[in-house]
This record gives structure tokens, C-alpha cells and sequence, in this order.
């Protein structure tokens, strides 16, 4: 008798939550769904940035709604949604996945007929790049983010410009037998190693994307690495992401190279400090360029309001917009303007990634780049576990990929 | 006090080995404990000092926060609704734990009671449907439940598939349960002109508790757990679930494992607990059922 | 035909109860349930079936060759309509591409050609830089809106379908092959098509060529007189002759011969309507590239336009690559060879359609005929009650789990992948060739330069060799730690047993993400706990992820801990259900713990252990979460399992149909393992 009554219970609950769903929202005027992946201040400051929008189109009743979607979902989210003409107006991504959305179709609308010249002369012209696929422009830029140099203030008093200096400096730094070192970053991850592979005029993918992975540049990329870690010792083994954290926040690791999402887990007792990545003697003098991840807005093709779909990305992505976001949200606005403004010229770390951001390349937006990672990271860590040379590692990666994007196009 | 009394035989070798085991069990959890309590957003990693000491190396293995700190706890629950989500897994669990047992316990009982046709290539079409890797069913699943059925961002829409999840295990469960129970009161009841219906809900469900309890067990941790579905399906803040919910702490650039192994404790709790309470029926209803005669 | 079936009738109240307890002796009111039960009804019903059967089958079958019939006729006329349209619009295009795509010696070329058009067909031409429509003779675009002038908002879509060509030239260049349409095809609103095709100079796409055409006639619908005449005829004979034949077995044989007319006929009857139509098509589409041809020829001598290269009407009638068919030689003459090759084509597919039809045709005929039909009305009311209790969960099963299921399959006969997930899978249909990938190669290990032998880790035997190590190992640990503790846990008396239970079962209650990312970072080389204990006694940590063996053994460590306690669970209750009273009889008797042990525990362990082991397996076998989160898959793809790999060739290198492909296999080999597993439990039980 007890279960049974427990039993109603329960099924009393669930009709209560099942007739407490709420109703959906009525078609009266104009609203835009807008989706996202932002959590925390980077939430806070694009509701904001929304809520300041429409209060000032509420007469045009234009009224736009945000949802977040936990990024381990959102790509899913997205493919599932959006072709089928259930999704959002409006959707905030990185460029990784735009060539894929635009080759699977009806998900990204093209938007060069909208875009005035002033417009497209807004952004840093590099994230402007990334929001474009086969010479055709899908989305504009919002945020960009990008790796670059972070050390300890005490133990490094003035960045090293050159690779020469940073192993100069790092080798004093380091104490292997203590846990201690000059330099840390995630140089197994491809996507840190980028930097190098750039640097050295390498990359993945030549014209038509045909993959290059196995280029003189490339070889030469990883060979530095070697050389930083083997000849001069200045980096730690299996440097994962939380340990290199760790190291830093301990004094343990006198430089790292990494993004803005690094910053939040500093330890507030660090005094840190950001430069832009060094130059590379070994490669002429040339700079490292990491690769530049952009968070681009976008119209979803089926949208029934596209032409206010468009206003509202124009919005976001404005001068006024970009300041909120970027002193707000601690973001890094792909809005050149607003890095004039006072307060954000002001600021260190701003400033910082928006020098970093001149010589970064954007990844590429093509669908072809998901088969580099596995093969690439493979290849790095036959490399630095000394299991094959580099040549061979990366003819090996380069074989594989080949045969995927070969695997892909087949007719 | 540790030895038996009968045997002789010591139990203190015995505990060695349960102790062993147990921390063994306890000890990753443990870090999660560390972690929520740390009032810090880093997947806790031992460094050690230079040359480290015994001493310092067994610091560095205890999961123990250097500080304890409620600010985890704090922020999960306040920064987001995230009270509402768990409202909406509770709801969630509880619709899929009593329609996914519902069906469940009329399908199998079908199966263990009544002869006819298609009963073996049924019972197997279950079985076999848990084999078919998952890792393509999303999209389909999204036009079935949401295009043709319009059941998107409502939680009936995630009872049902969750429901329809579960049943495969549950029916298997509960049929070898079924089957170990005597017939010889139904033939009784069924003399008395009691109803088929009758019978099952007054004589074998009570019966079959264990059984019904473990397969409530496994229905309602299948929804409760679950994340992607909830995610893809809600298309409101205010109806995801928990697990959703703590979805946002880790994934893309930033990690924050502090507020995740908070909300990861938070979410365990209920089940925890649903385990200590149905405790004696699991060891019962887990194998009474094969345990034939 | 139900009706005609006297079982069916009048089996109503009585059956209700019917036999819930088939095997026992139940009482006697519940076998009286049908007493006209096993009364085979004679002669004229069964005559009757077989008629009725074939009035379904062949109605059926002729109404979906009907079907089929007219939407092929329909489709041909739309083709040809739509290659009249192109080869129009190409001779334009290739006009306006003269005139360098843009100004007045691009309007001055679509009026002169406007003038020639039929009525209600109308051209436009857009330039891509500035966004400007160049030239129209669309009537809306006059006054105000005439040309040239920029895109308003609402043209938008046509702009993008001019970026779209532009995009696909490139690409196709790019890639070197033909994989997306360089010319595109729309129904209009009005029943007219419109065409659109890249304007290229100097070998970039510089703007859009679009012509839409009047509203055609609807396409000729085959008349209704033959299927009736396939249909009756054979019925008629059909029912004649089952008068005459008595013998049931002939009627059957006489319908079926009725069946094979009937269709057979209409068959033909398809099969001339088609080639017909497929000749027509190609005279008409000649005589449209000889009008073209001149006209092409006088409007650019009127114009003035360069004059070469020549004009090229043989590449006018194209398909949506802009390849030229071939159908028509570019004097405008039919091609005969290719011809009729291209009936012999319309005529296998003819061919092919009928033999499917034919074939669930004849499935129905026998099924009603042979009385299957009546035989499973019979069996759904006898047994209703048991397929009432079913019917709820199995209905939710067959939407949401064997739908999914049946559409995996078919995807994996297909070439699915990103670039092409749009289509209809019908267009890319592969048949086996990816089953024959993933299990045809055979390169597993090859000796390196070095003589050493080295593993293809992407190669299928491989994964599916290391997966089955990972599930036998992970089971074998599962149920052995699992039992250890469980006997341990079972001694009687033992202090604090609830505590050790509770303790040890928590690893199933907390979600598996977070403890499995615990676990690797427990592994890490430098700063990992385990290190940390290797270190303490005097050794050297090691890089687990380095070699596939300790990268599978961090794996193998996380599941055994997530594992153990269900099959801790299992055999602790399995070991309360022994009596007591059996062990001390063996004591009684002598027994040494061993042979208590292997004589009373593990058969009592047996029965509840196989089922959990056999669920284990299958559960193991598809542990995507544990690979894919503590070691995923390195180092190199070692340690991928088949259910990760299936994933990665997913949503990594987007071969859907592939990634179908693989997962069928993984379920076939499952598949496998369970009725391998069944016969064997049924052996033993039996012996």
C-alpha cells in the first residue's frame, strides 16, 4: 500500500510537470531566437548586448530571445535542428564547423547581398577571412580568440621578442629535478603547435584543399620543438592542460602559451603579464602565428526574418556592442573601432590579444579539417615519444588524410 | 569479535581485502569530494615541491582540499536555475522510471505467461535492439519525436523515448522474474473468475517488487543521467535537465571541474540514495529472476 | 476476403480469458473457447480466397505500376522541357558571355533574343559586382525597376543562387571532378521552370543567365484503359477456370498464371508508352537545338559579336554539370546509338521495377491464396490478449528503436557523407562496396622499414581484435572481482558488511563522465597519483598513454572500477539464495571448502551469472564513453574500440554511410555472439 500511494505521488508529479510546461511563446510580432554557447560573463555580457537591442527596436517589434546550449551539445544541436527549419534565427559558432553546415546545406545563409562595403571593413580582415567559404561570406565576426605569450611577471621581469631570448631566458628558469620550467604549453596538441608549423610558413591544407601535412615547413615546425625539448630541456612531459595550469599558478612554469580561457584559472596571488608570441631565428626572423579561432554570427537559412536576422548581427557585432562584450563579457571583439575607445585601448590584456591577432592565421573553416586532428596528433606524439622521425611521422598523417578526404569526395 | 565463532577461521584478512577494494572504490570519488569543496575551478593535479619527501609525496596523493569552501556548492545553484533543472529531472526520471516500468511489466509478463506466436523473435528484438551502436540515432530520433510527432522541447517527448530505452533490459529483467514465479495462484485466482488483469496487478506485481524495483532503478538512472537528447530536444532554458546543466561547466575552452564536481555531486545525491533505499531489493531482483527453482 | 472466412465470424465473448496459462491444465470453460475451431471450411470460401487474392494482388500491384508509370512519364516531360529550356538558355548564356556578361551589348543580346521567345518565357541577367541585374525581360521589371539596376532585398535568393553556380564552377575545377550542379532547375509558382546557368569571362563566373518559361501543359497522364483491361481480363479468365478446377493446389496455379498475364501486359504496355516517350523527347530536343542554332547565328551577326571561337551547340544539351549528353549531335541529328542505348537503359529499369513488383504481387497472391492471411487474422484474435499486453511497449520500440535501426541500415548501403547528406539516398546507393571496404582489407600489419612489424591500427580485424581483448579482459575482471568480494561479503558474520556494500557500489551511482576524466588525470606521467605511488616505492613513472598495452590498461582499470559492482551485486544475491542447510550437509559429509565451493556455489552462481555476463559483453563490447574519454584512442588509434572508430569515421571524417556501415557490422557481430551464446545455453541446459 505504501508503493502504491508513493506510485500516485509520483504520477502526481508528473502531471504537474507535464501540464506546467509552458506555452510557447506567441507568433505576435517579430521574435528572433538567438543561440549560443557562452556561459558565465560572456552570457551575462551578450544578454546584455541583446537586451540593450531590443529596447531599442521595440517599437519595430522586433524582440530578440537567447538560449544557451552547453557546447558539448551545440554542434549537434545545430545539425539536427537548423536543416530541418526547427532552430534559431540568429546562432553564435566558431568557424571550425562553418564549411561543414554550408556543404550539409540549408543551414548558414549567405549574406555578401546584405554586407555593405563599410560594413565588411569593421573587422580585423583576418577574422573577416574565417567567416568566408569558397569566396562566398556567411556570418560576421564577433570575438576572436587566440594563443599567445603569458608569464609570470616575477620570474620573467621583460618577455623574450625572439626564440633566441626565450630559450635563453627559460633555460635559467628551469630546474627539471624541482618540477620547474622555462616555458609550458600544450606542444603535443596540434592546435598549440600551430603556432610554430605557421611561423615556419607551413600549414595543412595547399589550394583546392589538398592536405600538405608532410611540407619541408611542417618538418622543420616540429623539429624546433624537439630541439626546445630535448637540447634545451625548457618543457615538461605530457604537458596537459590542467597540469600546465598547476605549474603556472605554483611559479613552477615561468611562461606558458595559451588563450584568453587560460586566464580565468590563474591563481589571483600570480602577477602575470601577456606579450605577443616570439619571433622565430630559426625561421629568418619571422614570427610565430598562431592559429586564430573566430565566433562568427550567423542567419540560419531557414529563418523567416532574415532581413531583421541581419540587423540583429549587425548589432552584435557594433562598435557599441563590441565594448560591452569586450569589457563586460572579457572577450576579444574581431571590431577594429573599438579597440580605439579609451577604456579598451586601456586595457593589457585586450590590447594584448589584438596585437597577437595581426600575425594569426585562421584555421581553417574548411569541413576537411576534422580528418587533420586525429592524424596530426598522432603524428606529433610518434615525434616526441622519439617512435618515428619526423618525416616519417608526418608522410604517415599526410597518407592518412589524404585517403580520408579522397574517402570523402568519391564518387 | 573477528573471528567466527563456527570456523575459526580469522576475518581479518578478510577486511584487509574489503579495505583494499574499498578505497580503491572510494578513492576517485574522493577527488571529486576534493574538488567540489576546493572553491577552485582546477581538475586537481598533485605538484610537488623540490625534492619532495614521503611526507610531501602523501600529501600530494590525499584527496583532502587545502581549504574547504562551499563557494562550488554556491554558485551552481544560484548562478543558474539550476534547481529548476533538477525539478525537470526529477519529473523527467520519475515519468520514464513509471511508463517505461509500466510497459515494461505488461510486455514482459506477456512474455513469460502467454504462449503464441512470435513470442521467442519478440523477446529477441528486444535483446538485439541493445546492440545497434547509437552513435547515428540522433538525428532520426529528432525527426521522429520532434518533426512527426512535435514533441520537441517538452519533457513528455524525453519520458518517451527514455522510456522506450529502457524497456529492452527492463522486459528481460522482469520476465526472467516472472518466470520464477509459481502459477499456481493465478490458476487459482483464475478459478475464482478473477480477470487477467486482475491477477497481474493484485498477484504478480506485488510479488515481483525486487524486480520492479531494480528495473525503476535502471529506468530512472537511464533518464537521469542522460544529456545529449535533453539538449538537442529543449529549445528553453527553463526546461533542460540537470545533466545539461552541468554540461556547461566543462566543454569548449574553459573548464570549470570546481563547479562541475559540485553540480556532479549534487546530482548523485538522489540517486544515492534511491540506491541505499532500494538496497535490498537489487540483490534479490537482479538474479531471483534467473535463479530458476 | 476476411468475410468470406467462417472462422472469423462470430468469435466474439467467449475467448476473452483465453488461456493465460497455455501449458497448464487450466479449467475446462477456457478450452471450450471456440467450438468451430479446426472445422476447415470447404470448397467455395477457399475458392473464393484464391480470387479475392488475386483481385488485391493484381489491383495492388497494377495500381503501384500505374503510379510509378505516370511519374516517370511525368518526369520525362519535365526533363524534356527542361533541356529544351537549357538548350536555349545555354545558346544564350554563351551569347551573353560574348558580350562579356554585362552592359549594353548584354541587354541589346537578351532583347533581340526576348523577341524570339515564346510568350509568358522571360530572361534575366544578374552581374555579380554591384550586385546588379544587367538585363531583363521579366515583366515586373520595368518603370522604376528596369535594368539595370541593384538587387532589391526580396531578389535576395537570386543572388545567392547565382553565388551558389559561381561556387560550384570553382569547386568542380578545383577538385577536378563533377560534384555539385553548375546549372540548377526550379519549379515555379505558376507550373512554369525556371532555369539558371553561370555567365563565365575569361575563365571566372562573372554573373547569372536565368530564362523562366511559360506554364506547360500538364504532362499526358496514361490512360486508365489499359490497366483496367490488365486487371478485369485475367480476372475473368482466372475466375472462369476456378470453376472448372476443383482442385484447390490448380487454382492456385491458375491465379498465379492469371497474375503474370495480367501484369506481364501491362508491363508491355509501359515499356512502348516509355520508349515512346524517350524517342519523342529526343526529336523534339533536336529540332529545339536546330531553331537554337540559328538563331544563335543571326543574332550574332546582328549584334556584331566576336564571332569566335565558333559557336558550340553541341555542348548546349547538357546535363547539370554542363557536360554535353550526346543525345544529339551538334548539327541536330539524333544520335541512334546512344539512343538506343538510352531505351535499353529506361527499358532494364522497366524491367526491374515490374520483377520487384512482381514479386511482393506474388507474395500477396499466395499469402491471401494459400490462406496465410486467414491464418493470421486467426492467430492476433486467438491469442489478442497476449499481443494487447505487448502491443504498447512494442509499438514505442518500433518508432523510436527499429526505425532508427532499419534507417542505419539502409544508410550504411549508401555513400552518405557530408557533401551529398541532402540527396535522396536513392541517388547514392553503393550497394556493398563499404562492407567490402571495412571487411575486404586485410592489411593488418606490415613490416616496417626497420623489419619490424607494424599494426594498421585503422584497419577493421585490428579494432575489432582489440575489442574483443577489451571486453574479455574488462568481463573476466568484472565478474571476477565482482564474485571475490561478493564470497567475501557473504561470510557470515562478517563486522560492518552494510558499510563495505553501500561503499562498494557507489562508483555505479555517480555519472561515469567526471570519475573517467578522474581516472586520467590519475594517469598522468609526471604529476598523476599512480605515479605518485610508483615514485614513493623507489620506481620510475611511466607514460601510461605512450604504448598501446598501458594505455589499455588505464582503460581497463577505469572500467573494471566502474564494472565491478554490478556483477558484485548479481552474485551476492545469487550466493543469499543459496540455503544455508547445503553447506552444512556438505560439511556433514566432509567436504573440503574447495568442494563446497565448486559442488553448491557455482551452480547456484551459474544461473544468475550467465545472463549478466552475456549483457556485460554486449554492454562492454559499446563502451564508447570510457575509451572515448580516458584514452581515446591513443596512442595512434591502438586503442580505439569498434564503437569510437565507427564515431570518428562519423562525425570526424563525415562518411555517414560508412560510419552505417560499421556500426551494422558491429551489430551483426553481436548478433552473432547472442544466438551463439543462446544455442550453447540451450545445449547445456538440455543436457
Amino acid at each position: 500500500m505504501k508503493n502504491l500511494r508513493l506510485m500516485i505521488a509520483a504520477v502526481c508529479l508528473c502531471a504537474l510537470g507535464l501540464v506546467s510546461t509552458p506555452a510557447r511563446a506567441a507568433d505576435s510580432g517579430k521574435e528572433l531566437v538567438l543561440w549560443h554557447a557562452y556561459r558565465a560573463e560572456e552570457k551575462a555580457s551578450l544578454e546584455k548586448v541583446v537586451a540593450r537591442f531590443n529596447a531599442a527596436n521595440a517599437s519595430k517589434g522586433i524582440k530578440v530571445k537567447t538560449l544557451a546550449v552547453p557546447y558539448d551539445a551545440y554542434a549537434d544541436k545545430i545539425s539536427a535542428t537548423v536543416p530541418r527549419g526547427k532552430g534559431p534565427d540568429i546562432f553564435i559558432f566558431a568557424q571550425d564547423r562553418l564549411g561543414g553546415w554550408i556543404e550539409a546545406g540549408n543551414t548558414v545563409e549567405p549574406i555578401d547581398f546584405y554586407l555593405e562595403d563599410e560594413v565588411r571593413k569593421r573587422f580585423i580582415p583576418s577574422t573577416m577571412e574565417a567567416m568566408t567559404y569558397r569566396g562566398t561570406t556567411y556570418g560576421l565576426p564577433l570575438n576572436y580568440k587566440v594563443v599567445t605569450l603569458i608569464y609570470n611577471k616575477k620570474l620573467v621581469p621583460t618577455p623574450p621578442k625572439s626564440s633566441g631570448e626565450l630559450v635563453k631566458v627559460a633555460k635559467k628558469l628551469t630546474d627539471k629535478k624541482a618540477g620547474r620550467f622555462g616555458l609550458a604549453y600544450s606542444y603535443g596538441d596540434f592546435y598549440y603547435h600551430a603556432s610554430l608549423m605557421n611561423g615556419f610558413g607551413g600549414g595543412v591544407f595547399g589550394p583546392g584543399t589538398t592536405p600538405t601535412l608532410n611540407s619541408a615547413e611542417n618538418v622543420k615546425s616540429v623539429e624546433q620543438v624537439l630541439k626546445w625539448v630535448e637540447k634545451d630541456g625548457i618543457l615538461p612531459a605530457e604537458p596537459s592542460s590542467a597540469l600546465i595550469t598547476s605549474l603556472f599558478n605554483e611559479g613552477k612554469a615561468a611562461m606558458v602559451f595559451s588563450g584568453p580561457w587560460f586566464l580565468g584559472e590563474i591563481a589571483k596571488s600570480v602577477d602575470y603579464g601577456l606579450a605577443p608570441l616570439p619571433t622565430l631565428d630559426e625561421a629568418g626572423g619571422k614570427p610565430m602565428r598562431p592559429w586564430m579561432t573566430v565566433e562568427g554570427v550567423y542567419v540560419s537559412a531557414p529563418s523567416k526574418n532574415k532581413d531583421a536576422a541581419f540587423e540583429v548581427v549587425k548589432y552584435l557585432t557594433s562598435e557599441e556592442a563590441a565594448k560591452m562584450l569586450a569589457l563586460e563579457g572579457r572577450q576579444s571583439p574581431a571590431n577594429q573601432a573599438v579597440y580605439k575607445d579609451a577604456q579598451v585601448a586601456g586595457d593589457k590584456v585586450l590590447k594584448a590579444f589584438r596585437d597577437q591577432v595581426e600575425v594569426a592565421v585562421p584555421m581553417p573553416n574548411v569541413p576537411e579539417m576534422s580528418m587533420v586532428w586525429s592524424p596530426a596528433t598522432s603524428a606529433m606524439n610518434a615525434i616526441l615519444k622519439k617512435a618515428s622521425t619526423p618525416k616519417a611521422a608526418f608522410d604517415d598523417a599526410q597518407k592518412a588524410v589524404a585517403k580520408d578526404v579522397a574517402g570523402l569526395r568519391k564518387k | 569479535m573477528l573471528r567466527s565463532r563456527r570456523e575459526g577461521m580469522p576475518h581479518w584478512p578478510l577486511h584487509v581485502v574489503l579495505v583494499g577494494f574499498t578505497l580503491f572504490t572510494i578513492y576517485p570519488i574522493l577527488w571529486v569530494l576534493t574538488i567540489a569543496f576546493s572553491g577552485n575551478q582546477s581538475l586537481a593535479i598533485a605538484t610537488l615541491p623540490e625534492a619532495p619527501t614521503v611526507m610531501d609525496r602523501l600529501r600530494a596523493i590525499t584527496p583532502w582540499p587545502e581549504t574547504w569552501s562551499f563557494s562550488n556548492f554556491v554558485s551552481v545553484m544560484t548562478d543558474q536555475p539550476f534547481a529548476k533543472w533538477m525539478f525537470n529531472s526529477v519529473v523527467v526520471a520519475l515519468g520514464t522510471t513509471v511508463l517505461g516500468v509500466f510497459l515494461a511489466c505488461t510486455a514482459a509478463y506477456a512474455f513469460s505467461r502467454f504462449k503464441f506466436p512470435g513470442q521467442r523473435t519478440g523477446l529477441m528484438a528486444f535483446l538485439v535492439s541493445q546492440m545497434f551502436p547509437g552513435t547515428l540515432m540522433l538525428i532520426p530520433l529528432y525527426i521522429i519525436l520532434v518533426q512527426w510527432l512535435g514533441l520537441g522541447s517538452s519533457r513528455l517527448g524525453l519520458i518517451i523515448v527514455y522510456a522506450t530505452t529502457s524497456i529492452p533490459f527492463s522486459v528481460w529483467m522482469l520476465k526472467g522474474y516472472f518466470d520464477t514465479i509459481p502459477k499456481d495462484l493465478e490458476e487459482a485466482a483464475l478459478m475464482e473468475g478473477a480477470s487477467v488483469g486482475r491477477i497481474f496487478w493484485t498477484i504478480i506485481l506485488p510479488l515481483a517488487k525486487p524486480a520492479v524495483a531494480v528495473t525503476a532503478l535502471f529506468s530512472f538512472m537511464t533518464a537521469w543521467n542522460e544529456f545529449i537528447l535533453a539538449a538537442t530536444f529543449m529549445d528553453q532554458e527553463e526546461m533542460y535537465t540537470a545533466p545539461v546543466g552541468l554540461r556547461f561547466f566543462v566543454g569548449g575552452f574553459s573548464q570549470q571541474w570546481g563547479y562541475f564536481a559540485a553540480g556532479s555531486i549534487i546530482v548523485s545525491v538522489p540517486v544515492v540514495f534511491l540506491f541505499l533505499y532500494l538496497q535490498k531489493y537489487l540483490v534479490s531482483g537482479l538474479t531471483a529472476g534467473s535463479v530458476k527453482g | 476476403m476476411s468475410a468470406s472466412d467462417p472462422q472469423q465470424t462470430g468469435d466474439g465473448r467467449e475467448g476473452v480469458a483465453d488461456r493465460p496459462l497455455p501449458e497448464s491444465e487450466a479449467p475446462p470453460s477456457l478450452h471450450s473457447a471456440d467450438p468451430r475451431k479446426g472445422g476447415q471450411a470447404p470448397g467455395a470460401p477457399r475458392h473464393m480466397r484464391v480470387l479475392a487474392g488475386l483481385v488485391l494482388a493484381l489491383g495492388l500491384v497494377l495500381a503501384l505500376a500505374h503510379g510509378l508509370l505516370s511519374r516517370t512519364v511525368e518526369d520525362l516531360t519535365v526533363q524534356r522541357e527542361d533541356r529544351r529550356a537549357l538548350v536555349s538558355l545555354h545558346a544564350l548564356t554563351d551569347l551573353v558571355e560574348r558580350a562579356e556578361g554585362s552592359g549594353d551589348a548584354a541587354r541589346a543580346v537578351v532583347s533581340a533574343w526576348q523577341d524570339q521567345m515564346r510568350a509568358g518565357s522571360a530572361v534575366r541577367v544578374i552581374a555579380f559586382s554591384g550586385i546588379k541585374l544587367e538585363a531583363s525581360t521579366f515583366p515586373e521589371d520595368v518603370g522604376d525597376k528596369a535594368a539595370p539596376r541593384r538587387l532589391a532585398r526580396e531578389e535576395k535568393p537570386i543572388y545567392d543562387r547565382g553565388q551558389r553556380l559561381r561556387t560550384a564552377v570553382e569547386t568542380n575545377q578545383e577538385e577536378g571532378g563533377a560534384r555539385k550542379a553548375e546549372l540548377e532547375t526550379e519549379l515555379l509558382s505558376n507550373g512554369g521552370r525556371q532555369v539558371s546557368a553561370p555567365v563565365e569571362v575569361d575563365g571566372s563566373v562573372v554573373g547569372m543567365v536565368e530564362m523562366a518559361t511559360a506554364p506547360q501543359a500538364p504532362a499526358p497522364k496514361p490512360g486508365l484503359g489499359p490497366l483496367l483491361l490488365w486487371w478485369l481480363v485475367p480476372l475473368a479468365a482466372c475466375a472462369g477456370a476456378s470453376f472448372v478446377v476443383r482442385k484447390q493446389g490448380l487454382r492456385v496455379v491458375a491465379s498465379v498464371v492469371a497474375f503474370a498475364v495480367g501484369l506481364g501486359g501491362y508491363a508491355a504496355y509501359s515499356l512502348r508508352t516509355l520508349e515512346h516517350e524517350v524517342r519523342e523527347s529526343q526529336e523534339v530536343v533536336a529540332a529545339q537545338l536546330r531553331t537554337m542554332a540559328e538563331r544563335a547565328a543571326t543574332v550574332l551577326a546582328e549584334q556584331q559579336l566576336p564571332a569566335e571561337p565558333a559557336l558550340r551547340p553541341g555542348h548546349w544539351d547538357a546535363d547539370e554539370f554542363r557536360r554535353p549528353l550526346g543525345l544529339v549531335s551538334p548539327a541536330g541529328e539524333v544520335d541512334a546509338a546512344v539512343l538506343a542505348e538510352r531505351v535499353e537503359e529506361v527499358a532494364s529499369g522497366v524491367r526491374r521495377t515490374f520483377g520487384g513488383l512482381a514479386v511482393l504481387g506474388l507474395a500477396v497472391l499466395l499469402f491471401i491464396g494459400m490462406g496465410g492471411l486467414a491464418r493470421t487474422v486467426e492467430t492476433v484474435v486467438e491469442h489478442r490478449q497476449a499481443y494487447l499486453y505487448i502491443a504498447p511497449a512494442m509499438v514505442g520500440m518500433l518508432v523510436l528503436v527499429f526505425f532508427p535501426f532499419f534507417y542505419g541500415i539502409t544508410l550504411s548501403f549508401t555513400d552518405s557523407n557530408l557533401y551529398n547528406s541532402s540527396q535522396p539516398l536513392s541517388d547514392t546507393w553503393v550497394g556493398l562496396r563499404n562492407y567490402v571496404e571495412i571487411l575486404g582489407d586485410f592489411t593488418i600489419a606490415k613490416r616496417g622499414s626497420d623489419g619490424a612489424l607494424v599494426f594498421n591500427y585503422l584497419n577493421f580485424y585490428y579494432t575489432l581484435f582489440f575489442t574483443v581483448v577489451w571486453t574479455v579482459t574488462n568481463v573476466a575482471i568484472g565478474v571476477s572481482v565482482g564474485l571475490g568480494l561478493a564470497l567475501i561479503l557473504n561470510v557470515q558474520g562478517l563486522a560492518m558488511r552494510p558499510v563495505y556494500r553501500v561503499l562498494l557500489i557507489l562508483p555505479w551511482a555517480m555519472p561515469n563522465y567526471i570519475t573517467a576524466l578522474i581516472w586520467k588525470g590519475m594517469f598522468h606521467q609526471q604529476f598523476g597519483v599512480v605515479n605518485h605511488v610508483i615514485r614513493m616505492f623507489g620506481g620510475q613513472g611511466l607514460a601510461w598513454f605512450d604504448s598501446p598495452a598501458t594505455s589499455f590498461l588505464t582503460a581497463l582499470t577505469t572500467n573494471g572500477w566502474l564494472s565491478f559492482p554490478f556483477m558484485m551485486v548479481v552474485s551476492l544475491g545469487a550466493l543469499q539464495s543459496i540455503p544455508a542447510e547445503l553447506y552444512e550437509a556438505a560439511r556433514v559429509d566432509g567436504a573440503s571448502r574447495w568442494q563446497q565451493f565448486t559442488a553448491i556455489t557455482l551452480p547456484a552462481l551459474k544461473p544468475a551469472l550467465v545472463p549478466a555476463v552475456i549483457l556485460s559483453v554486449v554492454w562492454t563490447f559499446n563502451m564508447f564513453n570510457i575509451i572515448f574519454l580516458v584514452t581515446d584512442g591513443e596512442p595512434g588509434g591502438s586503442t580505439e574500440i569498434l564503437v569510437t572508430q565507427a564515431y570518428k569515421y562519423a562525425f570526424q571524417r563525415y562518411r555517414y554511410g560508412y560510419a552505417a556501415a560499421y556500426s551494422t557490422v558491429i551489430f551483426g557481430i553481436l548478433l552473432l555472439y547472442s544466438m551463439v551464446q543462446n544455442r550453447l545455453s540451450r545445449a547445456t541446459e538440455a543436457a
